[in-house]
């Protein structure tokens, strides 16, 4: 009999504790300590073999915490910060919490009002924190400034820092996309490498010369925006999104032109089928001596050059163009130096973006191989910094055409949405001309909400 | 004096209870007793009221509201999230494939630790070492397990097809995507529901199988009907908690499947969903109606069971 009381109550009380967890983690409100120990589910397992964040970070006085979310920049920044330190006297020293936990955690200290002194800001989320006020304002600050001056910066990056006509962050990097390319494979099927003379017909031509039974020509999943059909569609003369963010530019005949150069790719052969590239990533193909080209971003320079194969066999060049070289496009984006706007330490988190903003430390972020600077003519320095790759490719790319990064207020709900509908059109399932309109009837209707 | 509470009455219906005593006055004794109870279960009682009664009660409470950023300016909506719910296809299809993968993973994984459990009881060689064998894959985090088991899948490079020569998109094709995900769920939790049927095995006194055996019952015949009427109450406790764990399900899905994969659609599950709303699109109201609607169905599928229970499940 005992037992019988024993089992209902142990089942009963399991469900009551395991639907406890499962609600858990909805509840971002009320109590921040909660939610910054108890990470979202995601974030738990994908960082479990490491060991999880347990916050953000948080403003403590007299010392600068700073936020990043990629491990490879951390020893040239942290070089560059101690510069800082020993000027000012003051230590800062940086937390690295990776991509998906950062956005989790900011959001947690933000709503808690605890953020770290300084951090990297996106496109992705900057306009709601701005909107929010929980970014310190710092254009009083940078027109006080001898060191900061805006009209040096890339101007897509300075803009997507504004809100209201105010500054909310420095831009810190800029990154280009550029043709990544297997020497071997060239060499074997006879092909010349790629040059600044190639187009876009060329490319898919010489991708299908690339081809045969071990390997593709290129490769490119729906979710290569940025590093994909965004680059063609603006040098094809279409656009994703409007200027005032209020329409989508998916159905513009140059639009879909652009994204069907590479359907017909996969629908001839020349491109692996979506199955592959949706359990094997393009860049992932490439290091593995699968495919012979893939378009890439400059973030993804420490991966390759990691890569023992990709270090051996790889190079990279810049994209092609569609009739003339002056429509030769790369799709920029860049990050922010922000501050919290309630750090107990505001004065010091200034200085120190002040100073990471400044022409001293851009040129040695980029000398250090850190990043390409966001600071004009600065990144010169960069073109050396990994031997095993001729990184012109990537730095001759901030000639050509630089478009900034298709966003608007919740740029992830029309851009997930996007991604999903394009898988029609790369199994062939629905012609292109379909799909990209459906994506902009429903992302008009998206940007109607916001 | 004090009230017969109801499940006092329930306990009392069902013969679980044969005399509550009701005495007018407690002693001193049972007065520190009973302080000193409720001291020893303060700790649990706090953490749980804090980590799960009160996030979950506030769950509920969100799943009225459309949420503004950052915990600031919230609207109440009253019951518009879940009209939106009832008509979303997206929710629907996240709890058929939810249901889908439960489907196959619990009463696989219920079966199949039961036969691992009824062997690894009998007196054979390397006996421990079998039982640490099937633990194993429950100690190994869930992350690691998934991203050894995508590259298992591969198609084009996976161990899977190599071995058989075979091209099965396992993981990319929205036919068997969700059942190749169960099948990792099943392999990770044998061990776990392994441990507990051996735990049930330990109280099957020997005698009624001596006595089965004189009567020339067969080992197929003697786990029929000795063996799992006499762990039925451990059974029952395994399918009800796996039930709750596998409508749960997110870690695999999460870390096997992405938005450029064609089987996403039909292998997102109900907690993903919910991710996906409160997490990455910031819409934590209608994320918050998702998960009640969660909840909702599995306190269901186990009021159900505790129903059902009375005709399967035998105490003693």
């Amino acid at each position: 009999m005992k037992k019988k009381v024993v089992a209902i109550m142990l089942s009963a009380f399991t469900v009551l504790s395991m639907m406890g967890c499962g609600g858990g983690a909805a509840a971002p409100a009320g109590d921040t300590e909660t939610v910054a120990e108890e990470p979202a589910p995601a974030a738990e397992e994908a960082s479990a073999e490491k060991e999880a964040p347990q916050s953000i970070g948080k403003s403590v006085e007299g010392e600068l915490s700073v936020t990043i979310w990629d491990e490879g920049q951390r020893p040239g920044l942290q070089e560059i910060i101690d510069d800082w330190s020993a000027q000012s006297g003051v230590k800062a020293t940086i937390q690295v919490v990776d991509w998906n936990d950062y956005w989790t955690l900011l959001e947690a200290g933000a709503t808690g009002g605890e953020l770290p002194d300084v951090f990297w800001m996106h496109s992705n989320v900057a306009q709601k924190y701005m909107e929010n006020d929980l970014l310190l304002d710092l254009t009083d600050k940078i027109a006080a400034s001898d060191k900061i001056d805006m009209a040096n910066y890339y101007d897509g990056i300075v803009k997507l820092y504004q809100s209201d006509g105010k500054q909310y962050a420095v831009p810190k990097d800029i990154d280009t996309i550029a043709l990544w390319y297997n020497k071997t494979i060239f060499d074997e099927m006879g092909v010349p490498y790629p040059d600044d003379t190639w187009t876009w017909e060329d490319f898919a031509a010489n991708a299908k010369k690339l081809t045969n039974d071990d390997h593709w020509g290129y490769a490119i999943a729906p979710g290569n925006n940025q590093e994909g059909y965004y680059n063609t569609i603006y040098s094809m003369g279409g656009y994703v999104i409007s200027e005032d963010k209020k329409t989508s530019g998916m159905d513009d005949p140059n639009s879909i032109k652009a994204v069907k150069l590479f359907t017909d790719m996969i629908a001839d052969g020349s491109c692996p089928d979506l199955a592959t590239v949706s359990e094997t990533a393009p860049n992932e193909l490439l290091c593995a001596g699968k495919v012979a080209m893939s378009i890439n971003g400059s973030w993804m320079l420490a991966g390759y050059r990691d890569n023992e194969y990709a270090a051996a066999n790889c190079d990279v060049a810049v994209l092609p163009y569609t009739s003339t070289p002056a429509d030769r496009v790369s799709i920029y984006n860049g990050l922010g130096w922000a501050a919290a706007a309630n750090g107990k330490n505001t004065d010091a988190a200034w200085s120190l973006i002040e100073y990471l903003g400044s022409k001293e430390a851009q040129i040695k972020q980029a000398e250090l191989g850190v990043t390409m600077s966001a600071y004009m003519g600065t990144s010169d320095a960069w073109v050396n910094s990994v031997p095993a790759f001729d990184l012109n490719g990537h730095m001759k790319m901030l000639d050509a055409k630089l478009v900034f990064r298709p966003y608007s207020r919740d740029t992830t709900v029309w851009e997930d949405m996007m991604i999903e509908k394009l898988q029609d059109a790369w199994t062939g399932e629905k012609p292109v001309e379909d799909v990209c309109k459906d994506i902009a009837a429903e992302m008009n209707a998206d940007l109607a909400e916001e | 004096m004090p009230r017969d509470y109801p499940w006092v009455c329930l306990f009392k219906k069902n013969g679980l209870v044969k005399e509550v005593y009701v005495k007018k006055k407690a002693s001193s004794r049972e007065k520190s007793e009973f302080i000193w109870g409720w001291i020893f279960i303060l700790p649990t009682m706090l953490g749980l009221i804090v980590l799960n009664i009160y996030p979950m009660i506030d769950t509920i409470r969100q799943s009225f509201y459309k949420t503004g950023d950052f915990g600031k300016g919230n609207v109440f909506v009253g019951l518009k999230n879940y009209e939106k719910v009832l008509g979303d296809s997206e929710v629907w299809q996240a709890l058929w494939n939810t249901v889908k993968y439960a489907i196959v993973e619990v009463p696989f994984s219920i079966v199949i630790a039961l036969l691992l459990a009824v062997m690894l009881n009998k007196k054979i060689k390397g006996r421990d070492v079998f039982r640490t064998i099937f633990f194993l894959p429950m100690v190994v985090a869930p992350a690691a397990i998934a991203m050894v088991w995508k590259w298992l899948y591969n198609s084009n490079f996976g161990l899977i097809n190599n071995t058989f020569h075979i091209k099965v998109n396992w993981i990319s094709d929205p036919k068997i995507a969700i059942y190749s995900i169960a099948v990792i769920g099943i392999w990770s939790v044998i061990g776990y529901n392994m441990v507990l049927f051996l735990a049930g095995l330990q109280e099957v006194p020997r005698d009624y199988y001596e006595a089965a055996a004189l009567d020339g019952a067969s080992g197929w015949q003697q786990l029929i009907n000795i063996t799992i009427p006499l762990i039925s109450p451990t059974i029952f406790f395994v399918l009800v908690t796996r039930i709750i764990a596998a409508m749960q399900v997110f870690d695999l899905i999460y870390m096997l499947i992405d938005l450029n994969n064609p089987a996403w659609k039909k292998t997102e599950s109900l907690v993903f969903l919910f991710y996906k709303y409160s997490f990455e699109q910031s819409k934590k109201g209608y994320g918050a109606t998702v998960i009640v609607v969660l909840l909702a169905v599995i306190l269901m599928l186990t009021i159900l069971q505790l129903i059902g229970q009375k005709k399967w499940v035998h105490y003693e």
